[in-house]
């Protein structure tokens, strides 16, 4: 193989190249730039050192726009995948209707997180809204979505979670088609009853699917910046604020690249450092058959 | 087994309720958007009682809807396309190649899955304004080539070495170029992989928000999520219009998925799984 060499390279290079252009460089110049006071337009700036994070740590709207963040991403991964592995048990089976189910749960999915937001802020509206209608239809209380900061970030998750867990439940469904059924059958011989085989047989078996789902859901939890600029815009005053908001708004707002830089560095280290931990818990809980 | 059969007709009947009671917002949605204004404050939950499609006519013509359609469609298209090309052609050298280089090549390929976008986006505004590209739609595709890189060439790697090296050896003794290898008989062969990734790639494209909103601007064409943003904005609660507005930018989304759900569950799940 003569050319090998000349016809690899040509393989390679344009790949490679926009990938270091447009991934690797900026990853390296967001960490620069986080020791920097770049404000985005100057052509100077000074390296001031840990500056920024100290900054940081000090500003109680970042301190604000973490809690928000680790709420959405808590909120969330919790529903995806409690109401995701019932969901999936349920819909793993040969039927009409239930193929329908399959499809209707994951149409939301395939929307903008855009569009599904304003369908929602229409839902939740306290005057007339779709939700509020119906409660006062049944004869019960209005509730206030936007009472306070924590509320309307819980609804916010809620949203978030309607739009994408038919994924979620797609990647269990595959994950259960994968459990041999012998292993039911012989575990019905037995005299096993539902909820026996469901936590000695189906959650064990499900693991690998968990792990998967687990990783996706906190990484896309901590990210979250669409739904919430939609709804609230970050406001009130930042208080329903996420960190990728805080970021972008810093950046692009304020003109300050270098500490709007330095809070996504942490968010990046945040999600880094949850995968981790999760694949290696994973890896103990992982079984064999 | 009467019974279990019962059981299951009652299960089946339990879970389409709960998937139709999901999908309400979506029957408000598609009422709505048939709906004059003042209807849709009175009765926001019937049927449309006198039935307009003047929402659609006014929402295509205020959001400019056939612009934001052409822009999504040519952005979304020309990025899948580039990626396509760019990753199966670097994945099939890392997958075929054995030795140190290309092992570290692949390592060094998959760096980026990890790395949320808002890293690169800030720093690649810069970069894309020294190339004069900012504001402009290769700007953004070339962004969004480097952005899904790693996790594109993860399943054509893994796709490829599924298959035999015997084929494209074959191939080359014939007197083949690798390019006429690759195109005329690796290519085909990686069909399957390429419609996850295509699937994949179309739904996080043509859905993305925040970066064709700092990328391209609206000086460099609004896309329909940036477009529709930008519009109902304007109209905050003329929800007829924002409904209609709505509708315009899902159905096309909602058509696709609805006549090709095979393939998207096959290729979600075998993207996902495998991966």
């Amino acid at each position: 193989m003569k050319h090998s060499k000349l016809y690899d390279t040509l393989f390679l290079a344009p790949g490679f190249l926009i990938y270091l252009i447009f991934m690797i460089v900026p990853v390296v110049m967001c960490f620069l730039y986080s020791f920097t006071n770049w404000d985005g337009i100057s052509v100077t700036y000074r390296i001031i050192g840990l500056k920024n994070f100290e900054n940081l740590f000090r500003d109680a709207s970042f301190y604000q726009a973490m809690q928000v963040t680790v709420i959405i991403m808590i909120v969330t991964t919790l529903i995806y995948n409690v109401l995701g592995i019932i969901l999936a048990t349920l819909l793993n089976d040969k039927g009409k209707l239930l193929g329908i189910s399959r499809s209707a749960i994951f149409i939301p999915t395939v929307m903008s997180s855009v569009v599904v937001a304003f369908i929602w802020s229409y839902m939740v509206q306290t005057n007339g809204g779709v939700i509020n209608s119906v409660i006062e239809l049944l004869g019960g209380q209005t509730v206030d979505f936007y009472r306070t900061p924590t509320t309307t970030i819980f609804m916010i998750s809620g949203i978030i979670c309607w739009n994408s867990l038919g994924f979620f439940v797609v990647i269990y469904i595959s994950t259960l088609s994968t459990i041999p059924q012998e292993i039911y059958e012989a575990c019905m011989v037995d005299g096993a009853g539902w909820f026996q085989r469901f936590f000695h047989i189906t959650l064990p078996l499900l693991a690998p699917g968990i792990t998967i789902n687990c990783i996706l859901a906190v990484a896309g939890g901590l990210k979250q910046y669409d739904h919430v600029k939609v709804i609230t815009g970050g406001g009130p005053g930042g208080a329903t604020q996420t960190v990728t908001l805080f970021s972008v708004e810093k950046a692009f707002e304020y003109n300050r690249r270098g500490y709007s830089s330095a809070a996504v560095i942490i968010l990046f280290l945040i999600i880094v450092i949850l995968s981790v931990i999760q694949l290696s818990i994973s890896k103990r809980h992982e079984v064999e058959y | 087994m009467r019974k279990a059969a019962i059981g299951g007709w009652i299960k089946s009947i339990l879970v389409l309720i709960f998937a139709l009671v999901y999908l309400a917002p979506l029957y408000i949605a598609v009422v709505n958007s048939v709906k004059p204004y003042s209807e849709i404050i009175k009765t926001p939950l019937n049927l449309p009682q006198a039935f307009t499609l003047q929402n659609f006519a006014d929402a295509f013509e205020t959001s400019n809807m056939l612009e934001l359609y052409r822009n999504s469609i040519v952005i979304t298209g020309s990025s899948v396309a580039v990626l396509i090309l760019l990753t199966s052609m670097a994945a099939y050298v890392i997958a075929r190649r054995r030795g140190k280089v290309y092992q570290a090549l692949y390592v060094f390929s998959l760096a980026g899955i990890m790395i949320p976008p808002v890293v690169t986006l800030i720093p690649s505004i810069k970069t894309l304004s020294a190339l004069h590209l900012l504001y402009t739609m290769p700007g953004l595709l070339m962004f969004y080539a480097g952005t899904y890189f790693s996790t594109i060439i993860f399943l054509y790697v893994g796709f490829i070495r599924t298959i035999p090296a015997s084929l494209d050896e074959s191939a080359y003794m014939d007197g083949a170029n690798p390019f006429r290898t690759f195109f005329s008989i690796i290519f085909p062969l990686i069909k399957p992989c390429t419609a996850t990734a295509v699937i994949f790639l179309g739904m996080w494209i043509w859905n993305d928000f925040l970066n064709p909103m700092y990328i391209l601007g609206f000086r460099g064409g609004k896309t329909i999520t940036t477009g529709i943003y930008n519009a109902i904005g304007a109209y905050t609660s003329m929800w007829n219009l924002v409904f209609a507005n709505v509708m315009l930018a899902s159905l096309p989304i909602i058509i696709l998925y609805l006549s090709m759900q095979k393939l998207f569950m096959q290729g979600l799940t075998s993207g996902a799984v495998k991966g």
